[in-house]
């Protein structure tokens, strides 16, 4: 499950990476989408739903607002994908 | 004819007036329909026949469009039974006509609520999912009301035109998204809202009205149509009005 997770978190760095237009090198685990990354609540859920189709997964409305940083995306796909 | 095939339609209000009249030419067009209706059972019923019988599917909701909770019942149910949402018609909506100085706070507040607020109900129940789909088209049904102002419906037209503002901030918000959102205006049209008025009002509203007749519930319903339609598809932000001439 480790490196499947580890795979996973490479794959999503890339999604976002792509979408935002944010060179992967420049994507810090932690840093915030909108405060430190300039990713506006739109494009949130641009990767949100990017994230979905390639997982085959459905995050819950409440939670979209919840994920404020690709460590919280990590947590919430790992979450789903072990339901 | 059938040029909506596979697509689905929420339509509110869709018992009655001139939700029916959509709910039956969305059908005609080969959409599937879910409509919600508030207490006009027997003519939901009614309603889920007519639209069987043209070939389309029906799924009904008895919900109050007030309370957001029974809304986004409505968006999840119709995705479970559909897949997808490609239109939502806000339409449904209701009156209490009163000379201000003598209106409730509860009048004032039953209408906003309903209407405005059946609105922004349904509509952020619906906008996520549109969003994720990067297709939609959203349809708000205000009134002349809510352009031209009338007497004894202050809270009416406040509703109304709220409805304006809030579906062309909301058109520029997601049109990069493949979203379209407009509203139409009728004007006085042949309802049960327009039949509760007493003869001497009706006289004196044809007298306003440029056509001299009242209009009839499908001929909005089939603005909407075309407002859904491909042929629309560079029309976003729009308060179009259907009144005869009323408004002019």
């Amino acid at each position: 499950m480790k490196n499947d997770l580890e795979t996973i978190k490479k794959e999503i760095r890339g999604l976002v990476s792509e979408l935002a237009e944010i060179p992967v090198k420049d994507l810090r685990d932690t840093a915030r989408f909108a405060e430190d990354l300039g990713i506006d609540s739109m494009k949130a859920l641009e990767i949100v739903a990017a994230v979905e189709k390639k997982y085959r997964v459905i995050v819950p409305e409440e939670e979209i607002p919840t994920i404020r940083s690709l460590q919280q995306m990590f947590v919430l796909i790992e979450k789903l994908l072990n339901k | 004819m059938r040029g909506l095939k596979n697509k689905t339609a929420i339509i509110t209000g869709g018992s009655r007036g001139i939700g029916r009249a959509c709910c039956l030419a969305f059908a005609r067009e080969g959409a599937n329909i879910a409509f919600t209706y508030n207490k006009s059972r027997q003519e939901a019923e009614k309603i889920k026949e007519e639209i069987l019988s043209l070939g389309a599917e029906p799924l009904s909701f008895q919900a109050d469009v007030k309370d957001y909770t029974q809304c986004r019942k409505v968006i999840e149910d119709t995705l479970a039974k559909f897949g997808k949402i490609d239109i939502l018609i806000n339409n449904a909506g209701i009156t209490k006509d009163r000379a201000l100085f003598m209106m409730t706070l509860e009048e004032w507040k039953e209408v906003i609520d309903t209407n405005l607020g059946g609105t922004f109900n349904m509509t952020r129940a619906a906008i996520t999912t549109l969003m994720k789909q990067k297709e939609g088209c959203i349809i708000n049904m205000s009134s002349v009301s809510g352009l031209i102002g009338l007497s004894k419906q202050s809270n009416y037209s406040a509703s109304k035109a709220g409805i304006i503002g809030f579906s062309k901030a909301l058109a520029k918000e997601v049109a990069p998204l493949n979203i379209r959102v407009n509203a139409v205006c009728p004007g006085f049209i042949e309802t049960d809202m327009t039949a509760a008025l007493n003869e001497n009002m009706k006289k004196q509203i044809l007298e306003l009205i440029p056509e001299k007749r009242l209009g009839r519930p499908e001929e909005v319903a089939e603005l909407c149509v075309f407002l859904a339609s491909g042929k629309a598809a560079y029309i976003a932000g729009e308060a179009i009005k259907i009144d005869g001439g009323l408004a002019i």
